[in-house]
């Protein structure tokens, strides 16, 4: 079997690395086409600057997960409707 | 307490503010995320022979508690639909030129000394339910693209061309913010993004 290696990878151009762009950070590319991509975001400062703010960018939507205030309160309301169809629970309805 | 509730609890209710929060996003009121989180444990105790052992019990609500939501949504002939086209890769370089443009008023640099938190909130909130949903499982909830399309029920590439088409708009928010927060770089970037940039040929120095 033969496996292709980074260095093996071939160059691609800035509109092919920047189409591949969310499918890079998303850690959802394929071995040679992570490594092409990677090998170009190395050697371009351009694309690299694209990748940097991408990455700033999904960091704050990652962070922006906002937990829901009260959750225990709905929890007393799904486990009391969970009681009416039998269910058993140590939780202390309130 | 037989073993089958005291492992439902155990396993299941422990996701309920997981799943609570999911229901928010979907729904985008509170008292309608409510009534779905408690629509979704009902369905889940009902069918929770069926649930395997050892599954992914978050993602296995998710999914019950997005088919609710779907079933609510016919029920009350709100069913928003859109188009899905494979132009996933259209919307990432839409979104570098975006970068680009922003890129040559300051505005990247501004947006990331900010606190965008509030703006990211409430952009995805406008967002199109198909496209809140995407971005929603993978970005916020950290899922793959393969776990979030199970949860959507549609294939990989719906679930991929979504995402990146939230992203692209959820970037234009966040620049318009930006510039109602008081930016006054140079160019006009809606101007600018449509225009013609590097990324459209390879650079001299490739």
């Amino acid at each position: 079997m033969t496996t292709m290696t980074r260095a093996e990878s071939e160059p691609i151009d800035c509109r092919t690395a920047v189409q591949r762009l969310w499918d890079y950070l998303d850690g959802e590319l394929d071995a040679v086409r992570l490594a092409e991509v990677t090998a170009h975001v190395e050697r371009c400062a351009a694309c690299d600057e694209h990748v940097q703010f991408a990455r700033t960018f999904l960091t704050a939507l990652s962070a922006s997960r906002a937990d829901v205030a009260d959750a225990t309160a709905l929890r007393s309301r799904v486990v009391s409707a969970l009681q009416r169809e039998g269910f058993s629970s140590s939780w202390r309805v309130r | 307490m037989n073993d089958r509730d005291a492992h439902f609890e155990k396993s299941a209710l422990t996701c309920l503010p997981d799943v609570a929060r999911f229901a928010r996003s979907l729904t985008r009121s509170e008292s309608a995320a409510d009534d779905l989180v408690q629509e979704t444990f009902l369905r889940a105790y009902r069918g929770y022979a069926s649930f395997q052992p050892g599954a992914d019990v978050r993602r296995w609500l998710f999914t019950i508690c997005h088919h609710a939501f779907l079933r609510i949504q016919e029920r009350e002939q709100r069913m928003v639909l859109s188009s899905d086209g494979d132009d996933a890769e259209l919307e990432t370089l839409g979104a570098v030129m975006g970068h680009v443009a922003a890129q040559r008023s300051g505005l990247d640099a501004y947006v990331c000394s900010i606190d965008v938190g509030p703006a990211i909130r409430d952009a995805i909130e406008q967002l199109a339910a198909p496209y809140r949903l995407a971005v929603t499982l993978v970005d916020v909830e950290g899922m793959s693209y393969d776990e979030a399309a199970q949860v959507a029920a549609v294939p990989v590439g719906t679930i991929r061309s979504r995402l990146f088409r939230a992203r692209r708009l959820l970037q234009e928010q966040l620049f318009e913010y930006a510039r109602d927060l008081g930016f006054t770089g140079a160019a006009d970037t809606t101007r600018t993004t449509r225009e013609s940039v590097s990324i459209t040929s390879p650079r001299p120095d490739q």
